[in-house]
């Protein structure tokens, strides 16, 4: 299926793959469609960022290629490896006569020996791809260096091989928390777009696309009390992942009513830490009781 | 849009840049290109897709997006905009942009963000803030800083990463080598080869006050923290007296008195009040959770004198140790002398929290800083 070429196109059919994209997101993804450069998305924790590139995938029939970035990820875990173990076995197999003969070596460094690492086969599934580097601001920054380079042109280098250029560009996704500032040549080549928290009324929606299941009453009720959360002084405020597994976690007890006592018990969905847990606790009938 | 009109519309869109560029974004040549591409697949009689198409582009920060949407509305929606005479717009086009874009100008702040007011009052009444001038230093500050820079390299201690490189001997074989050195010898892996994990060195994170009770050193940490943020890989530079700055960018100039300068424009409460407490919360929460400090070294240079609540002091100093590797600080008040208790309310609560105190006073001390900080564990 082919990506859409209007904003309302591509929010229906994000919608379809149950995600909500306001306006903003949606113009984005579409000009990083046409224009075929990648999204740095950053924004608060919790609020979908990954999940985007997921719908994008699943709506649009693409192969989600995920990048999950931490410190000291290198090129045999981004790029690509040889297989040293099947080289070796190979190699041992091969008679005296054989490997005087140049092919035989070849051989040894073919694709047949090559384990694609996920930069890799994005480069060579080119759009049939969706390429998600998740938490990039989690990678040092030699790594970044590295990925400007096949950012901006899409090709990988392989002494053994020769150069593997894609045959179109896939569509890029980065994610970042920002623990870490990053450079500005990488988001010069990339489109920029805050997430920020939804209104009540479009976590309400987010929530009841996300669990069908949920009641619509309950729900309301939940967002209204994690938005008041929200306003409390937290280490960590819930994001909309929380609020969803809130709601999940409720409707799995069988609870109607947000009651004090239930949003009690349920607490570790949303708070997790222990000293907003105290802090949230001692407001706790302030916060369930608008709700 | 037919096409004669394209030059204008481009012009337009130049001409937002150029407004940008002006209030300070760094607008290259090529984002306006993409700027201009991307409307393509867009509506360009539509504001609201201007709006997001150049926020998508023109914008790299988050810190950014308050400018962006400042200019768009003088330039796009305001009476008598210079795009929206040049575009021909109809005011009805205007009104549907301004009821769409309220919502992602509200959207984009989410509640516990404290930059907001602080920035109004700057931009609304500058004259009650003391600015410190930093503009000129005198050739013997400036000789001073050089004196430091060449004297002192802030070297933090070192921890293994998980990258490897090649080493005479390890516990991890060095297949890829291996195999290759093996073809030699038909396929005979006759020598082993090695690698090892690398080590790199740790964060470093100043954390200055500047508050009044610090008036006679702030100036002097300030060059401290400018030569620091040259000679060390990864350092970080905070100020605070009630409030919290960071000031890592506004150091990144390499002429001293332009970044001095620009620090010193960045901090707002020169020679106040001191809410050490208040600020290292917020520190913790808004950097320090966020992974800037972790396997740091935090340096923190304060008297202790905390007008704020002693317990968020504690508290925060309690997180912050629990997020950083070391919390090294340095107390001026403390001199030469060998044996200083501390006595401010704020040092005695901090005190269970700091792994080494020093006094930071002069040259000599900060040297001392310096030597010790490689070893520090």
């Amino acid at each position: 299926m082919d990506y859409p070429g209007t904003v309302s196109e591509l929010t229906d059919g994000l919608r379809q793959g149950g995600y909500l994209a306001d306006r903003g997101l949606a113009t984005t993804l579409l000009v990083s469609l046409s224009l075929h450069r990648p999204v740095l998305l950053e924004g608060e924790v919790g609020v979908g960022k990954t999940e985007v590139a997921k719908t994008l995938a699943g709506v649009y029939g693409r192969k989600l290629i995920r990048l999950q970035c931490y410190e000291g990820i290198d090129t045999s875990q981004a790029l690509y490896e040889w297989d040293y173990a099947r080289q070796m076995l190979a190699i041992r197999a091969l008679s005296e006569r054989q490997l005087a003969d140049d092919q035989a070596v070849d051989k040894l460094f073919g694709p047949k020996f090559l384990l694609q690492r996920p930069l890799l086969e994005a480069v060579q599934a080119g759009e049939q791809a969706v390429l998600l580097i998740d938490e990039i601001d989690r990678a040092d920054d030699e790594f970044e260096a590295f990925l400007l380079e096949v950012l901006s042109d899409f090709q990988i280098s392989i002494p053994e091989i020769g150069t593997i250029t894609a045959p179109s560009r896939p569509a890029v996704i980065l994610t970042s928390n920002r623990t870490r500032e990053l450079h500005d040549a990488l988001r010069r080549r990339c489109l920029y777009h805050w997430i920020g928290y939804p209104t009540a009324e479009r976590e309400t929606q987010i929530v009841l696309v996300r669990e069908p299941a949920a009641a619509e009453q309950l729900t309301r009720k939940v967002v209204r009390a994690v938005h008041r959360l929200r306003e409390l002084d937290l280490a960590k405020p819930p994001g909309v992942a929380e609020t969803i597994d809130w709601v999940r976690t409720l409707g799995f007890l069988g609870e109607t009513e947000l009651t004090a006592q239930a949003a009690d018990d349920t607490l570790g969905a949303v708070i997790k830490d222990r000293d907003d847990l105290e802090l949230v606790r001692e407001n706790l009938a302030e916060i369930t009781s608008g709700a | 849009m037919p096409d004669q009109a394209a030059p204008a519309f481009a012009g337009v869109l130049v001409g937002f840049a150029r407004e940008l560029r002006a209030a300070g974004l760094t607008t290259g040549t090529g984002d306006v290109l993409a700027y201009c591409s991307a409307m393509t697949p867009l509506d360009p009689s539509d504001l609201v897709d201007l709006y997001w198409a150049g926020r998508a582009t023109l914008v790299r920060r988050h810190e950014d997006i308050a400018v962006y949407d400042r200019v768009f509305r003088r330039y796009f929606l305001d009476e008598g905009a210079p795009a929206a005479r040049e575009l021909l717009l109809p005011a009805s086009a205007v009104a549907h942009a301004e009821a769409a874009l309220v919502m992602p100008g509200a959207e984009q702040e989410p509640p516990g963000e404290e930059e907001r007011p602080v920035l109004g009052w700057m931009a609304s009444d500058v004259d009650a803030l003391k600015h410190r001038s930093f503009a000129a230093c005198t050739p013997a500050e400036l000789a001073a800083l050089r004196r430091i820079m060449a004297r002192i390299r802030l070297t933090p201690p070192r921890r293994r990463t998980r990258r490897t490189k090649p080493a005479a001997s390890g516990r991890a074989p060095d297949l890829r080598k291996t195999i290759r050195e093996s073809m030699r010898m038909h396929g005979e892996p006759a020598e082993l080869f090695f690698r090892r994990r690398k080590t790199r060195l740790r964060p470093l994170i100043l954390v200055l006050d500047i508050s009044g009770s610090m008036a006679d050193y702030s100036r002097h940490l300030l060059q401290f923290a400018y030569s620091a943020r040259r000679a060390a890989t990864r350092v970080e530079v905070f100020c605070f007296g009630t409030r919290l700055t960071r000031i890592t960018r506004a150091l990144e100039h390499r002429l001293p008195d332009a970044a001095l300068a620009q620090a010193a424009q960045a901090v707002v409460d020169w020679d106040g009040g001191t809410r050490i407490g208040q600020s290292l919360d917020t520190f913790v929460r808004r950097w320090g959770r966020n992974g800037l400090c972790r396997g740091g070294v935090v340096v923190i240079c304060s008297d202790g004198l905390d007008r704020g609540d002693p317990e968020v002091l504690a508290t925060a100093m309690e997180r912050l140790s629990r997020l950083c590797y070391r919390i090294v600080w340095l107390n001026p008040h403390k001199g030469d002398n060998a044996d200083f208790r501390p006595s401010t309310l704020g040092m005695m609560v901090a005190a269970p929290h700091i792994d080494l105190l020093l006094s930071g006073h002069d040259l000599a001390s900060l040297e001392q800083l310096a030597q010790m900080l490689p070893a520090l564990t």
